[in-house]
């Protein structure tokens, strides 16, 4: 079965009349020729089996050391290894991509990123007065001319026309903002519907 | 089966997000345990298994009453419950004395399941074997070797195959020492025989599990000479009942997730001089609007619409070039 005798020099290739095939990845290798292996049990089955065991071993570490790119680091040497080939079933499903939301296709759409960390600080800088302001919370930007103690009301204004019973302008960007926060929760709510729908 | 939670944690997040299927997965666990009744052999045996599977392996110590081929849903919850998908559940009655449940779950459920009957008498144990121990965590050579593992059809031999080198593979890696190259898992089949179909246990074909350390020496050539030394545990296996894995959900976890690896492209290739060739489709070159030389003699009146331009007409480009890109 085996080649090797036991010469000053070591053999260190095996030929088998099959060769043998190799999954590297795994460390691994297939023996295809037929066995002869005796029928009980007992040390000339051990030898047999150490036989077999030594060739494809010695096969297997042939292959690897020479096939496989080597890089020597401080570490020490290292066996660069191809993904596997043999096919072994997963453990869980292979993960779903995520639903798109209108907003991620729109966003996709106009090449808009996410913000920034500097762009979600609550600090600007304030061009008029050189200062730096808060832009939302407590004296923020977005609160601005809505405490000034006069403010002019334009009568002709859609605004105006369509202004509401029992408001007045004192207040309209608090409500302004409450609407468009009430707005995106109620899409929020309906993207996650939408996703749930979608998934089943 | 569990309830699944929201996390209300950040710590529990985390847990649920490890355990979450992935496109890259985590090592398979594997969980060992018994049932009501365990021979001393086959608890030994697990015991084995359990030092050279540990790190991505759990064990449990009580007794359960658990009949895998009958029902597996126990086997099925502790498997979630634990984020194991690989089960060893060893057992020994009059009828299947010293036997090994493999099990694989898919999503938490069983995927297939393959009963190994240990030979007691030629069973040895690590500790019997007065070899260096490899340390844990070294990821071992595998060989397989006779004509059984390369049946076409699956059978109890190829299924064997996929399920031990699931156990041994543990944790793959790109990278690997050299010197971590320590020990080999060696599994043998005998030849099958022509009384593989009948139903006496003992005629059936054997596997035989060997497990060496590998030694090196130097055989004055550039490639070592490998020698061997047995560390244990020796273990033969008969292959006993099996559970096939159910067709959809086989196919469903043999699929693969899509990875940002390159594909080869098409009409693409590099020559020996390292410069990237492309093969690309031209297009019908539209003659009609070619700038020819302006004369006033073949100036056309304006008003004419005839396709009279005879004197344009070059030798058509070839449709398909090679271009540089």
């Amino acid at each position: 079965m085996s080649t090797e005798t036991k010469t000053p020099k070591l053999t260190v290739t095996v030929t088998k009349p099959t060769p043998y095939t190799f999954d590297l990845g795994l460390l691994l290798a297939n023996d295809p020729n037929p066995l002869s292996l005796p029928s009980t049990t007992g040390p000339n089955l051990e030898s047999a089996l150490y036989t077999v065991a030594r060739d494809g071993t010695q096969s297997l570490i042939n292959q690897l050391l020479t096939t496989l790119p080597i890089s020597s680091t401080p570490a020490g040497v290292l066996l660069s290894l191809p993904s596997s080939v043999t096919p072994l079933p997963r453990e869980k499903p292979v993960p779903q991509p995520k639903p798109e939301t209108k907003w991620s296709a729109f966003a996709k759409r106009r090449g808009i990123k996410p913000k920034t960390r500097e762009q979600r600080r609550n600090l600007q800088l304030n061009a008029e007065t050189g200062e730096h302001e808060r832009k939302w919370g407590y004296k923020g930007a977005n609160k601005s001319g809505q405490d000034e103690a006069i403010i002019e009301i334009k009568h002709n204004s859609r605004k105006e026309l369509e202004r509401k019973e029992g408001t007045s302008i004192r207040g309209d960007k608090r409500r302004e903002i409450r609407e468009r926060v009430k707005r995106n929760e109620r899409r929020m709510r309906r993207n996650e519907r939408n996703a749930g729908e979608g998934r089943k | 089966m569990l309830r699944t939670v929201k996390p209300k944690t950040a710590r529990s997040k985390r847990a649920l997000e490890k355990r979450a299927p992935k496109a890259v997965e985590n090592p398979k666990k594997a969980l060992f345990l018994r049932g009501t009744s365990c021979s001393q052999v086959t608890q030994d045996a697990l015991g084995d298994l359990y030092a050279l599977r540990q790190v991505h392996a759990k064990r449990f110590q009580k007794k359960n009453a658990i009949h895998p081929f009958e029902d597996a849903s126990s086997l099925a919850f502790f498997s979630e419950k634990n984020d194991c998908s690989l089960l060893l559940f060893g057992s020994s009655n009059k009828k299947r004395p010293h036997t090994i449940t493999f099990a694989r779950t898919f999503d938490y459920k069983i995927l297939d399941m393959l009963e190994l009957c240990l030979d007691g008498e030629s069973f040895r144990s690590i500790s019997q074997f007065k070899t260096n121990k490899v340390p844990v965590g070294t990821r071992p050579l595998m060989v397989f070797a006779g004509t059984a593992f390369e049946s076409p059809v699956p059978n109890g031999f190829t299924m064997a195959k996929s399920m031990l080198i699931d156990f041994f593979r543990g944790e793959t890696s790109d990278k690997i020492d050299v010197e971590g190259l320590r020990f080999v898992v060696v599994v043998t089949a005998d030849e099958p025989t022509s009384a593989e179909n009948s139903d006496d246990p003992s005629s059936k074909a054997v596997l035989r599990l060997r497990i060496y350390t590998i030694h090196t020496k130097r055989s004055g050539q550039k490639l070592p000479r490998v020698e061997l030394e047995e560390h244990g545990p020796r273990i033969d296996f008969r292959i006993g009942r099996i559970q096939e894995p159910d067709e959809a959900m086989l196919k469903e976890a043999m699929r693969k997730a899509k990875t940002n690896e390159e594909r080869t492209k098409k009409n693409i290739s590099t020559d020996i001089m390292g410069d990237k060739l492309g093969r690309i489709h031209m297009g019908k070159l539209d003659l009609s609007q070619l700038q020819t030389r302006k004369m006033k003699g073949l100036k056309r009146e304006r008003d004419v619409l005839s396709g009279d331009e005879a004197d344009t007409v070059v030798d058509e480009a070839p449709k398909r070039k090679k271009a540089d890109i």
